[in-house]
């Protein structure tokens, strides 16, 4: 080991490190997603972002409640509800992949998913 | 008599290296990243390189990569092998010729571990035309300086006692 291998492992781990840290931030979370609407734990719908789909008003309409959930560039929110607490209406948009909205009593969620890319590498390897 | 021996030796390593990748590809995954392997056939291209040469080192690569093909029989295999194994010698040849001086075999051998991943994923990138496998490169970059550290040492090892006793096998 000399001064250079040291030095050359230290600037692989920092510059890989930042690289993984750009990539969760932005490319990896932002290519891809779709939403998911669950009902009682039953996925009913999913929905990709699309240009025509911003501004769109989708119900959904179960045994438990009733949501109305706008579609926005790229991002997703509950703009009404029949439930007392009104949560999932004050939490807002959410738009990153993982992001959730619960709707306790109505047991509705709706979460951003993304098609991860170590799975397609699974993928091909098999 | 000379060169009958160096092509014994060099069948021997080819050997070796094929022993190495099949036993490797029989180990379950050391690293969390999956598509990581040790690379434990890396040392013997790396000792061909230091010990006979750029030429004979190639010529190692792509026999070993060839006959594991065959040995495992999946084709798709061969391209990801052949292009990682020609571009982390290239990258070895030339961080060793030029800047031995700075990098010891360690360093060699992280810059090939380095550039075996990158050629392995733009292989993968080009195979499934989508360009954003790249994001998984630095998790293998990061597990290259593992694999790397221990073939550069093992490398290390044996380049020390090759050399003392190559006269002997060759003059």
């Amino acid at each position: 080991m000399t001064k250079g291998d040291k030095l050359l492992i230290l600037t692989i781990i920092v510059v890989n490190v930042l690289a993984l840290i750009f990539i969760n931030q932005s490319l990896f979370s932002y290519e891809e997603k779709y939403i998911s609407i669950q009902v009682n734990g039953e996925e009913i719908k999913t929905i990709t972002f699309d240009d025509n789909m911003i501004g769109k008003t989708i119900p959904i309409k179960s045994d438990y409640g009733y949501n109305l959930i706008e579609i926005g560039d790229g991002k997703v929110r509950v703009i009404e509800a029949d439930c007392p607490d009104q949560l999932d209406v004050k939490q807002g948009y959410i738009s990153k992949v993982g992001e959730i909205i619960v709707c306790l009593p109505n047991r509705l969620v709706v979460e951003i998913k993304g098609v991860g890319v170590e799975t397609e590498i699974d993928g091909i390897s098999r | 008599m000379k060169g009958l021996r160096r092509l014994v030796f060099l069948a021997l390593l080819v050997a070796i290296g094929l022993g190495l990748s099949i036993v490797e590809s029989m180990m379950p995954l050391p690293f969390i990243a999956p598509g990581a392997k040790l690379g434990l056939s890396n040392i013997v291209i790396l000792i061909t390189l230091v010990v006979f040469g750029f030429k004979d080192a190639l010529t190692t690569g792509v026999l070993k990569s060839i006959l594991f093909a065959l040995a495992t029989g999946s084709i798709t295999s061969l391209f990801y092998s052949l292009s990682g194994a020609i571009l982390s010698l290239i990258a070895m040849y030339l961080v060793y010729k030029y800047l031995s001086n700075i990098f010891s075999l360690v360093g060699v051998s992280i810059f090939g571990a380095m550039a075996h991943n990158f050629a392995q994923v733009l292989v993968a990138s080009l195979m499934m035309s989508n360009i954003r496998i790249f994001s998984y490169l630095p998790i293998l970059q990061l597990t290259s300086i593992f694999t790397g550290y221990f073939v550069g040492l093992v490398s290390g090892y044996t380049v020390n006692n090759l050399k003392k006793s190559i006269n002997k096998i060759f003059y």
